[in-house]
């Protein structure tokens, strides 16, 4: 049954070459641990996308509800208190697990010719993850959230020239409020989902086509 | 069962893959279908002490309705007409008409529900005497338990 829908579509859209250039690649010798760091990574976003788009059934970015809709997701609905974990605690190893990837890209040499462009893209995703992070810290809307907010965009702040301006337009406004706290949910749920989902794609197509690095080796002495 | 080395770690991942997937699935599942197992609770509403109401005349009954909207208690004000024969016993009525909801009144002269938006006659027991009506009153679910009157208002649903 499943093989003749596997037939079906390869008579048509050649399935079976997509799925070998996905996953049957070839591999450089020495491949070990620290190039799962990327894998873990996409799966860590998958799960943060599946868990994120949940709790937003059930989340109200005002300051009204916000706190009381994620009491609400807490007590009241089964597995709630699951999804949101998987989120939460999915969001800090994401960070974790996006850092380790850049140090093992940098450290391994994986970033030169001719992969700048997977480096520089890999760059901005870990930028974007910090943004998820920064973002999402706001939506509980509690005292934690409410003051690590208020010190993060105080610090920036603090940048020469741009940094009142930059403050400003993160909080959307001179206080932080309401409307810090609809910004951030449409930061959260649509900006950055919308670039880091770009990004992903041109990363993964470049680490497809161009292959995994082989790990450093030591000169040969002649 | 000859396995190699590499339909064995195929397997592995199968299984892994589809352990992982079931961890996050069922949760992400029961979340998603949590409304259809939801069951709204309902409150009983205390309506008034049983000892200050009068025997064998309708009155009415003012009392304020909370209800859940998710994580919101929404408050309304509500009432109802309830009629009892000894004190013990409490027949609640809907207080809307079930013609096209109109609130109606207990006629102490002529002994009837009467409602004005198009003269509907109603008896003590909520029976139809004359007018629109489709149906008698509706009654709503109603116990005394310590010398207060409890009853449960019905939703507010769309007449259509």
């Amino acid at each position: 049954m499943i093989s003749r829908l596997i037939n079906w579509l390869d008579e048509r859209i050649e399935i079976l070459n997509i799925k070998k250039t996905l996953f049957d690649r070839l591999i450089p010798k020495g491949v070990g641990w620290p190039y799962v760091l990327g894998s873990v990574s996409l799966f860590l976003f998958t799960l943060q996308v599946v868990t994120g788009i949940l709790l937003a059934m059930n989340y109200s970015p005002s300051p009204e509800h916000a706190h009381a809709s994620v009491a609400y997701i807490m007590q009241k609905i089964p597995m709630g208190k699951v999804v949101r974990g998987l989120h939460h605690w999915g969001a800090s190893f994401m960070v974790v697990a996006v850092t380790l990837h850049l140090l093992r890209t940098f450290f391994y040499g994986a970033y030169k010719y001719p992969r700048e462009l997977t480096w520089i893209t890999g760059l901005f995703i870990w930028l974007l993850v910090l943004g998820f992070g920064f973002t999402g810290y706001l939506l509980p809307w509690d005292q934690k959230a409410y003051w690590a907010t208020m010190v993060g965009t105080n610090i920036a702040s603090q940048a020469p020239l741009l940094g009142p301006a930059i403050a400003k337009v993160l909080r959307g406004g001179e206080a932080l409020g309401a409307v810090t706290l609809t910004r951030f949910y449409a930061f959260h749920v649509l900006l950055l989902p919308a670039l880091i989902v770009l990004l992903l794609a041109v990363h993964l197509c470049l680490v497809v086509r161009l292959g995994i690095s082989a790990p450093p080796e030591k000169e040969k002495k002649p | 069962m000859d396995i190699d080395r590499r339909n064995f770690l195929k397997q592995g991942i199968f299984i892994m893959g589809g352990l992982i997937t079931a961890g996050i699935g069922i949760p992400a599942t029961t979340y998603f279908l949590a409304p259809l197992w939801h069951k709204e609770e309902e409150d009983w509403i205390e309506a008034g002490t049983v000892a200050d109401f009068p025997i064998g005349e309708p009155f009415k009954i003012d009392f304020v309705q909370r209800k859940h909207d998710g994580w919101m208690t929404v408050e309304g004000r509500s009432s109802a007409w309830a009629v009892t024969s000894d004190g013990k016993q409490f027949t609640v009525f809907d207080p809307r008409c079930t013609h096209l909801g109109c609130p109606y009144r207990w006629d102490t002269e002529k002994k009837k529900f009467l409602c004005p938006c198009h003269n509907a006659v109603f008896s003590i027991t909520g029976e139809v005497l004359a007018g629109p009506p489709p149906r008698p009153l509706d009654h709503l679910p109603a116990k005394v338990a310590g010398g207060k009157l409890l009853i449960k208002p019905a939703e507010k649903k769309e007449e259509g």
